[in-house]
């Protein structure tokens, strides 16, 4: 037999904008909806009620009821995130889940409730004192899942969609209503409970039903023949049987948070104050369904129209809020919006964290999320392909360089000895190369070359003409300070790559030692030109 | 650590002798790590069972003492020589001047590598060749390349990477101090905390001393001299470099000890074994060609 439950939440618009304000959970706050004359109150708190604001008076109505009445307008972007964290709440007790609308998600939950069998429902260890029905367990269950994510819900579970939502509008929640026994769990309930909107409600009541199972023992032919089709409908949910079946809904590509703002904010720290209670409503929601964020993109409404679109692309799927909260700041502070921020939406594209298994005996790994949190941190600062993992790419040239993401494999299940080093000299690379001068010049005969080497850099940074007899100048603050007499030379040593192309780089190397110092290793292009591409360290 | 109170007979010298108050039990003073149930215990045993025998609290020092005095090994003999053993993991050492640093970091990072650990290039210089590193033994999965533009970007990458658990992190300012502002002295301080806090092996190679007194030890290299294979009009070929290390400063050994090391080029050692990078080499003409635009007589 099916069971399905219902989650409900009461006076949905005000339960979402509180769920993105908490700190007017206590205070006397009235939803409006509609502007100037026809603005007027939808949903008040428990405080404002006391003072008897209502919904349905005009805003003008309330202020003179209560002057400290705090009203907010009813905010669509609130309301559809506390909707997709309602679903994502049941999406953790069921996977078939149905959006019902404005704070009602149905679900599936045949058979869920064995693994709530053994459940400690206090969350603290300490034993209950009832023993309540696996399914009863699972309710409280979803009801504490709900006030998890700042929203009183109630919870309702029967045979059929119409009962589950009947039990769970009940002020006492949870309700669950046994098997078999809708009707006789609906009969006693005024019929205004079986649809609250329906004007056939108001007719029945003429006709002296006052209760559901007044409607339930009338014959059905009678009332389809009185009311229509819709007698015919209501008949049947008066007996508890729902033929409308569950509609799951297909899985978020991404999830959503947002808000928008009573007022422009013109500086970033108030600004990020926010994002960061929306980001941690994001990652919580993504916690819940097990995701983690590889994407953040945010939209920010522009006052006093226009938008601002950006994206974030994390190096490793997190949930850490402060590093997503650290990029957005950083990207702001690189490119700021230009105008007043109205509103924002913020967009986690999800996918599976990394999971890394920790070794007793071998080097310590380092943790996934940390990893990804600091490289991030990184590239916002560095830049783009500053930061990686390095890779060595086929050809010949030796400048040649690709870096990836970062991702160490495992470290080894035990402890190992480093191999003795091979002693091998490193050159440091200069990247590109520097362009140089060669002159040659022979002296004592045709047996003896002198060669000189000057970087064409320096040549450019000097504003002066250099004389023809004098040697190569190296100005203060010059970036690049090879200059210098050769007194011993190498090569050369010829690289050729993409000799089948059209322009084949076909290289001299020579490894030259400067009289004042210094080993660099040099190349001579195709097109007769000099570059020092590296660097003996001395 | 034990404490030692004052007896009550001295405490209270103004009272008669018979209303001094005595204890019960007289108080006990415990040595650091030998209570007195864990002398009991080993007595009662055999003393090839008690040697065995380990408490919580001296396992917990065991394994910080071992903590603390682990190293890693750089795999240079004469380098390790100079260090005691190699790196102190936890620690920040220095390496300065203008001998071949970047060989010694490109071993050092091999070293690290080979066995599995973590390890991080804060590459001021950006000179770090990918191929090169392969060819010394680096795992380049298990290396991850920063390359800052400023001072104050590599001291900031350097503080994070050491505090996300990296084993290994090597800053290399490269032959010339990146552009920026000098940085303070408290960064380097800030930099050997969490080294110590995190277990990290943290090596500065610069060509001047930077981390002052925050430093483990410093070791100078310099004194390059290139070595060639050949004389007079023959063919030359760079056989390498020779450099003398210097031990400048160290917390726990005796400074002023030297060493000299000599690092090899690759083609002079394994020959025709790069042949996939260098085509061919002809070494009959040892003659720059100069360039066309500057041509003397």
């Amino acid at each position: 037999m099916t069971r399905l439950a219902c989650f409900y939440v009461p006076m949905f618009v005000l339960a979402a904008r509180l769920r993105s304000e908490p700190d007017l959970l206590n205070e006397a706050v009235g939803i409006v909806e509609g502007n100037g004359n026809n603005a007027h109150i939808v949903a008040a708190t428990r405080r404002a009620r006391k003072k008897g604001i209502q919904p349905g008076l005009s805003l003008a109505q309330a202020r003179t009821l209560l002057p400290k009445l705090i009203a907010r307008g009813r905010d669509s972007e609130c309301e559809r995130t506390a909707q997709e964290a309602l679903l994502e709440v049941a999406e953790t007790f069921s996977p078939r889940v149905e959006d019902a609308g404005e704070g009602v998600v149905f679900l599936d939950v045949t058979g869920m409730e064995r693994h709530f069998a053994d459940d400690d429902e206090s969350g603290n260890g300490q034993p209950t004192t009832d023993n309540p029905s696996p399914e009863l367990r699972l309710a409280r269950a979803a009801l504490r899942a709900c006030d998890a994510i700042s929203l009183p819900a109630r919870v309702g579970i029967a045979g059929s969609k119409l009962a589950a939502r009947v039990a769970a509008e009940l002020p006492k929640s949870p309700t669950v209503v046994a098997p078999g026994e809708e009707a006789t769990f609906l009969a006693p309930l005024p019929l205004t409970r079986l649809s609250p909107e329906l004007e056939a409600a108001a007719m029945l009541h003429r006709f002296g039903l006052s209760s559901i199972g007044d409607l339930a023992r009338l014959p059905e032919s009678e009332i389809a023949s009185r009311l229509g089709e819709v007698g015919r409908e209501l008949h049947w949910a008066a007996r508890g049987i729902d033929p409308r079946p569950l509609m799951p809904r297909p899985l978020p590509p991404e999830f959503r948070e947002g808000m928008e703002l009573e007022w422009p904010l013109v500086a970033l720290e108030p600004f990020l104050f926010i994002a960061n209670a929306a980001l941690d409503r994001l990652s919580k929601r993504m916690e819940i369904q097990g995701f983690a964020c590889k994407r953040l993109e945010f939209t920010l409404t522009l006052d006093p129209d226009g938008y601002d679109a950006r994206g974030i692309d994390l190096p490793a799927p997190t949930r850490d809020v402060k590093t997503m909260l650290t990029l957005m700041r950083l990207d702001l502070e690189k490119t700021p919006p230009g105008a007043p921020v109205a509103g924002f939406s913020f967009v986690a594209h999800p996918d599976r964290p990394r999971r890394a298994q920790l070794s007793l005996f071998g080097p310590s790994a380092v943790s996934p999320e940390k990893l990804a949190s600091t490289i991030a941190k990184l590239i916002s600062i560095l830049g783009d392909g500053r930061v990686g993992m390095p890779m060595t790419v086929d050809g010949h040239l030796p400048e040649r360089y690709a870096i990836n993401v970062f991702s160490p494999p495992p470290p080894p299940d035990v402890r190992r000895t480093p191999a003795r080093a091979r002693g091998l000299l490193a050159v440091r690379t200069f990247r590109p190369p520097i362009p140089i001068e060669v002159t040659t010049r022979e002296a004592a005969g045709d047996d003896v070359q002198i060669a000189t080497i000057r970087s064409l850099a320096e040549v450019v940074s000097d504003s002066r003409p250099p004389a023809p007899d004098s040697r190569p100048r190296v100005e203060a603050g010059s970036k690049v300070e090879i200059a210098g007499t050769v007194r011993i030379c190498s090569g050369p040593w010829q690289v050729e790559e993409g000799w089948w192309s059209d322009r084949p780089d076909i290289r001299e190397y020579w490894d030259v030692e400067l009289e004042r110092g210094g080993v660099y290793r040099v190349f001579r292009g195709g097109a007769a030109e000099w570059f020092v591409d590296a660097r003996y360290e001395m | 650590m034990a404490v030692h109170a004052r007896r009550p007979d001295t405490q209270f010298q103004l009272l008669e002798a018979h209303q001094i108050p005595k204890s019960l039990v007289s108080p006990q003073v415990v040595e650091s790590g030998q209570c007195e149930a864990l002398r009991n215990l080993r007595a009662s045993l055999e003393a090839s069972i008690a040697a065995k025998l380990t408490s919580g609290s001296e396992l917990v020092r065991a394994v910080a003492r071992q903590r603390r005095e682990e190293i890693l090994p750089t795999t240079i003999e004469p380098l390790d020589a100079l260090l005691g053993g190699g790196l102190a993991r936890g620690k920040m050492t220095e390496l300065a001047g203008r001998g071949t640093r970047f060989s010694i970091v490109m071993a050092t990072l091999a070293a690290a590598t080979s066995i599995g650990e973590a390890a991080a290039l804060i590459d001021a210089g950006d000179s770090f060749d990918p191929q090169l590193a392969e060819s010394a033994g680096v795992d380049l999965q298990r290396l991850l390349w920063v390359r800052p533009r400023t001072m104050k970007q590599t001291v900031t990458a350097a503080e994070m990477i050491g505090a996300t658990g990296f084993q290994l992190v090597i800053i290399d300012i490269g032959s010339r101090r990146p552009p920026g502002r000098r940085v303070p002295d408290a960064t380097w301080v800030r930099l050997a905390r969490v080294a110590e806090s995190h277990g990290a092996t943290i090596l500065v190679s610069a060509p001047y001393a930077l981390t002052g007194t925050t430093s483990e030890a410093m070791v100078l290299a310099h004194a390059p001299r290139p070595r060639w294979l050949g004389r007079g009009n023959s063919p030359r070929v760079l056989a390498g470099i020779e450099t003398r290390l210097k031990l400048e400063k160290h917390r726990r050994l005796r400074p002023g000890q030297s060493a000299t090391m000599f690092f090899r080029c690759e083609e002079a050692v394994t020959g025709d074994r790069s042949a996939g990078r260098i085509v061919s080499r002809v070494l009959s003409d040892t003659r720059l060609p100069a360039s066309d635009t500057r041509k003397a007589s």
